[in-house]
């Protein structure tokens, strides 16, 4: 009962702490919604519950364990062992530092949002699945249903500070066998990269990368006279003619993204772009079919 | 200073940093445009980037220019240019002012003081002593001289206190003490505001002015120069009278005023100079009526004693004695000769009836004697006495006369009479015959449809023809007339009323009737004898009739027409009522000529040239509004603002800038915009009047000024100190902030609409006052303010009682007199009122406003006779009253404190 309430409360403080939370989860089941349509042949994803065995009690159990009910029917004491469900969990981990609140103009969602929107989208195509899901570097331990949903949303929009938010998901140590998915610009040196991801693979984890770029990160449309200026400190550059240097722009970020490919590749990673002026749909079903293959 | 033509620069050593300008050009030219500022999170890939070339964007060149622009504004504004700059003075002496303060200053006395005005603040910005000449006499006792050196804040002072006066300036006095002042200063700057016309001595008075120092002379242009009406003649039955202007050379336009005793307008006549024309003679064709009536030709807007004729009783009115025993009886009134003489005379006359003896007592031209019960001999000798000294004896035949004749008549007659057309008698009565061409009555065409019954025959003689002015059909004479000594008597040889003919009755009476008075010689001088005129009413010098001061002299009647213009004569009225005379200017000045040739010493200018306007705050806000638009570019340029919210800061800055402009103007240019809601502050922050619109421009001025004159009045007298007052449209304008709404009734009048009907009765129930004053001549017969009013409820009325608040309001009033008196005024009765019994509306129909009336200089405008200024002085009075009853109500008559007054004054 008491835990009822505090979910409720929870949920109410979630809508009052924040309005955004009901249109952005809305929004992500509806684009959910879509992508489960566009899966064809495949009704669940076939992930048993929970039971695998009884066994007599041991000192040291814990007395939760406990399957009461068994126990009563016979003399022995019984413990109530369930399947390691952490092997099936998906962790979701989303880029949450300065660089990814940018928009390049006011009709395009700033990254973060479009990041956000597509991780809980998918967190939702995967607790209608059955999946447990859980947010690398926030949750303990990967929960299933509603609720996983409801408090994944409430901590993608947790106001944690911005700036201290590390560009690259730190390594943690999870189940093995589960799988993680990264949304992020991924605009750090490839060297970063390759080390940090390459830790989360050693741990035989598979992993999703979903880089989400505004346009005019592939195509700096800007002209003339301009100072430029990182959002993460990292320091000023003063262009005389942002024309003359854009070819070479264009072609540095292609090699940035070859070189995170090569990076996927490498580990058994696989790789999703997605532009903010795209539609999250088709990245998400390219996505989503990649990792129900696999689980 | 710096002078460029009509521009000059008070500090033109900052034009040096002009130079500073090309540098700037080439410093903003070489300088690149402050960068757009991006935020971009790919930063790290633009890092260590090689540019292929380096050319550096520039600053675009209208950017610049509006720059440069900028700073040229800023450079020129601190110079402090101003246009059409004052002079400064050459000399190092006193600045001596000379203004000719004669008759001829009056028409653009307005120029001169604003001459002046720009002279001292020259003098004072050079801290200049001034000395200040008039070349008229304020009075006859005070001579002309120089004022001491004085700062140009006194010489200020004493200007405004100069006018000009109704005399001709008298140079010869005025070069007398120029030289005096050359004795002591030689290095003067001499300022002559000249009239611009020449008289005896200006050749001497610009040789002395050249003694005091370096002389210039301000002459008006051409068309400003005083126009100059001659005296009047007589051609046949009207008037003629001719304008001068001083310079041929282009067409122009005067207007001349007729005006009555009384100040009223009762004619109007242009008169169209062409260029070559230099005097014009006018025929004033006025009806026989207003005529008479005409007492005053002056030019419209040309003020002075120059535009200005006054006509005396030689020329207007014909005083006509009619013979009567007593008053008439109503009974026989149409039956009576009185009456037909009377109602034929009355349009062009001023008739008077009385015994002969009284009617001699004054100055008469004609006297009619009706057939009369016989003459005694002595009034027979008084008459012949009289016709002998040049009066007209008009006679009319009748069975008087007929059985008893006498010696005063022009032929013999044959005692009894003979009559047509009766029971006993063969003849048909007779029409007229045609009027010979040598008779007075040339030129009428007689009616076939007169006739007569009877008439008294003449002896025939030889003279007969010649002293037969008018015939019957069958040559009997009608009208026969004979001189006597320098007189003349004139007999109708039948009656003047219908007995005997048709003839009264018909039109050809009236017009018989006026050529003979016509032949009157006007008042006899030998009449009444005065041997002194004193002096009744004199033009001051804007040619305003005002009471004389005490200082002019009378006039000895034998020399009144070789009387000069001069400071103890000056040109008006003089003698009493009964033989007035007036004095023209016209008389002593007989021609006007034009100053044209100056000497060589004399620097020739204008008085009206463009007025002195400093550039510099404008020059500066340019740079301002320039400057606040190189901002906002700037910022738009740097991606600080978005496209749209530059479009909004734009605004912003726009009406941020606008109050800053506005006071940055202030001193240049007065703020147009009236709010209305200013306007109601102004109408409520004072006690303010408020005068109802006529749509009739020349009544509405009078409305102000009138409430303007009463507002002084008031400021003076009580502790009302109203604003200016406010001209209101019942129809539109809110009506609550006023106490009292003044509403002049005229002819033409739109009455308000059903809104400002309801208005009106809205404002009257919550305690407001009308006004209704009645400007038309027929005051309460005319019909006027009945169809105004009659969308309004209005209450019933009675006429003032002598003891309403209204006649003790403040004064203590019997009357209620503006620029007319005696017509009542009418109050709403005290029953029928809801506030307190203050009567809501006041109706008169003395032309109030007229009389408070003021102009610019706070002289009256019109005059206010009969009483002259002591009723203006009861009219102010009168004002008074109404503000008081307006302001207070019946404050004066609460019975309460009646016992507590009456103990005091018992103390």
């Amino acid at each position: 009962m008491s835990e009822l309430a505090s979910r409720f409360r929870i949920r109410r403080d979630a809508e009052t702490s924040s309005s955004r939370l009901p249109p952005l989860l809305v929004a992500a089941q509806r684009v959910a919604a879509t992508v489960e349509q566009g899966v064809h042949g495949r009704r669940r994803v076939g992930l048993g519950e929970t039971f695998w065995q009884f066994r007599q009690y041991e000192p040291g159990d814990s007395l939760r364990s406990i399957d009461w009910r068994q126990s009563a029917k016979t003399d022995h004491i019984y413990i109530r062992e369930t399947e390691w469900a952490a092997v099936q969990s998906v962790w979701l981990w989303r880029d949450a530092s300065a660089s990814m609140r940018w928009r390049s103009g006011k009709k395009i969602p700033a990254k973060r949002d479009r990041a956000d929107l597509m991780a809980l989208a998918l967190a939702s195509l995967l607790t209608r699945g059955g999946e447990q899901i859980g947010m690398l570097g926030l949750d303990e331990r990967a929960s299933s249903g509603s609720v996983a949903l409801d408090r994944m949303a409430f901590s993608l929009l947790g106001n944690g500070p911005e700036q201290q938010s590390p560009n690259l998901p730190r390594f943690e140590s999870l189940p093995r066998h589960c799988h993680l998915v990264l949304f992020g610009d991924f605009l750090t040196p490839l060297e970063e990269i390759d080390h940090r991801l390459r830790q989360f693979a050693s741990n035989q984890i598979s992993g999703y990368i979903v880089q989400v770029l505004d346009p005019a990160e592939t195509s700096l449309p800007f002209d003339g006279r301009t100072r430029f200026e990182g959002l993460e400190d990292e320091g000023r550059i003063l262009i005389k003619r942002v024309e003359n240097v854009r070819e070479e722009y264009v072609a540095r970020m292609a090699r940035q993204r070859a070189g995170l490919q090569e990076i996927a590749r490498s580990i058994g990673w696989s790789l999703v772009s997605h532009m903010t002026d795209q539609p999250p749909e088709q990245a998400l079903l390219a996505l989503f079919v990649r990792i129900a293959a696999e689980v | 200073m710096l002078t460029l033509g009509a521009l000059a620069f008070a500090a033109p050593w900052i034009l040096l940093a002009l130079v500073g300008v090309p540098v700037l050009w080439w410093l903003l030219r070489v300088t690149p445009p402050s960068p757009k500022l991006v935020q971009f999170p790919a930063i790290r890939l633009l890092f260590r980037l090689q540019e292929k070339e380096d050319t550096p964007a520039r600053t675009p060149w209208w950017l610049l220019l509006l720059r440069v622009l900028i700073v040229l504004l800023i450079i020129f504004g601190v110079a402090h240019p101003l246009m059409n700059p004052e002079e400064g003075f050459k000399e190092k002496g006193p600045l001596v002012i000379v203004i000719d303060n004669g008759w001829s200053a009056a028409p653009n006395w307005q120029t001169r003081q604003n001459s002046v005005s720009e002279l001292l603040d020259t003098a004072s910005r050079e801290d200049r002593k001034v000395i200040l000449m008039a070349t008229a006499r304020r009075a006859p006792a005070q001579q002309i001289s120089a004022s001491k050196l004085m700062r140009a804040a006194d010489a200020r002072a004493v200007f405004q206190a100069m006018t000009p006066q109704p005399w001709p300036e008298n140079y010869k006095e005025t070069a007398r003490s120029l030289d005096e002042l050359a004795k002591r200063t030689s290095d003067g700057n001499v300022v002559w505001l000249s009239d611009g016309l020449l008289h005896q001595d200006t050749e001497t008075l610009m040789a002395s002015l050249q003694k005091v120092g370096r002389a210039m002379a301000l002459i008006d242009a051409a068309g400003d120069l005083p126009v100059l009406l001659h005296p009047a003649r007589l051609a046949g039955t009207h008037l003629a009278i001719a304008l001068e202007r001083a310079k041929v050379g282009r067409p122009k336009q005067y207007e001349l005023q007729m005006m009555d005793e009384n100040g009223r307008v009762i004619g109007r006549r242009t008169v169209s100079f062409k260029a070559s024309d230099r005097k014009i003679d006018t025929v004033l064709s006025l009806p026989a009526e207003l005529r008479n009536r005409l007492a005053q030709v002056s030019v419209d807007r040309h003020q002075g004693v120059g535009a200005t004729l006054l006509l005396d009783e030689r020329l207007r009115r014909r005083p006509v004695g009619v013979v009567s025993a007593a008053a008439l009886t109503g009974s026989h009134r149409l039956l009576s000769d009185l009456f037909y003489i009377e109602r034929a005379l009355s349009p062009f006359s001023e008739v008077r009836k009385g015994p002969i003896d009284q009617l001699l007592q004054r100055p008469l031209s004609v006297i009619f004697l009706p057939d009369w019960a016989p003459l005694t001999r002595q009034e027979r000798e008084r008459l012949a006495r009289w016709v002998k000294g040049g009066g007209l004896l008009v006679r009319f035949a009748g069975p008087a006369l007929a059985r008893n004749s006498d010696d005063l008549v022009p032929v013999r007659l044959r005692s009894g009479d003979r009559s047509f057309g009766g029971a006993m008698t063969w003849a048909q009565p007779l029409g007229l015959a045609d009027f010979d061409a040598d008779s007075p009555f040339a030129g009428l065409s007689a009616p076939s449809d007169v006739s007569v019954r009877r008439q008294v025959l003449t002896e025939p003689g030889i003279e007969l023809a010649r002293k037969t002015w008018a015939r019957l059909r069958d040559g009997t004479p009608l009208v026969t007339a004979d001189k006597r000594g320098k007189g003349m008597i004139v007999l109708f040889h039948t009656t003047a009323n219908p007995d005997w003919s048709n003839l009264p009755l018909s039109g050809i009476f009236v017009e018989m009737l006026q050529r003979t008075v016509a032949l009157g010689r006007g008042v006899a001088e030998g009449g009444a004898r005065q041997t002194m005129l004193l002096p009744y009413r004199i033009l001051d010098g804007f040619g305003k009739l005002v009471e004389a001061p005490e200082w002019v002299r009378p006039i000895e009647t034998v020399n009144f027409s070789k009387t000069v213009v001069r400071p103890a004569n000056p040109p008006g009225l003089y003698g009493d009522s009964a033989s007035r005379r007036s004095l023209n200017l016209s008389s002593t000045v007989r021609k006007l000529e034009p100053l044209d040739a100056l000497p060589t010493g004399i620097t020739r200018l204008g008085y009206k040239k463009a007025k002195e306007i400093d550039l510099r705050p404008w020059l500066l806000m340019a740079a301002l509004a320039l400057f606040l638009l190189d901002l906002l570019i700037s910022f738009l340029m740097r991606g600080l603002l978005s496209q749209r919210t530059a479009a909004r800061t734009t605004v912003l800055v726009a009406l941020l800038a606008l109050p800053g402009a506005v006071l940055l103007a202030s001193g240049v240019a007065p703020v147009q915009a009236q709010i209305l809601e200013e306007d109601a502050i102004r109408a409520t922050r004072e006690t303010v009047f408020a005068y109802v619109k006529t749509g009739n421009s020349g009544a509405d001025r009078v409305s102000r000024r009138g409430l303007i004159g009463l507002g002084i009045v008031l400021a003076s007298r009580t502790s009302v100190e109203p604003g200016p007052p406010r001209a209101v449209d019942v129809n539109t304008d809110e009506l609550a902030f006023y106490p009292l709404l003044y509403w002049p009734v005229i002819d033409g009048q739109t009455p308000p609409t059903k809104q400002g009907n309801s208005r009106l009765q809205a404002f009257l129930r919550n305690g407001g006052m009308i006004v209704f004053d009645i400007r038309l001549p027929e005051g309460f017969r005319s019909n006027a303010l009945k169809n105004l009013v009659a969308g309004l409820k209005m209450p019933a009325f009675q006429e003032t009682p002598s003891n309403h608040v209204l006649t003790r309001a403040y004064y203590l009033l019997q009357r209620f007199p503006g620029r007319r008196t005696g017509e009542p005024v009418w109050v709403a009765r005290q029953d029928q009122t809801a506030n307190d019994g203050v009567s809501p509306i006041i109706i008169g129909s003395n032309d109030w406003a007229s009389a408070w009336a003021v102009d610019l200089s706070g002289r009256p405008m019109f005059p206010a006779p009969p009483g002259g200024e002591y009723q203006r002085e009861l009219a102010y009075r009168v004002g008074i009253n109404i503000v008081m009853y307006a302001l207070t109500g019946n404050y004066k008559s609460d019975q309460v404190h009646i016992p507590t007054i009456i103990r005091r004054l018992g103390q």
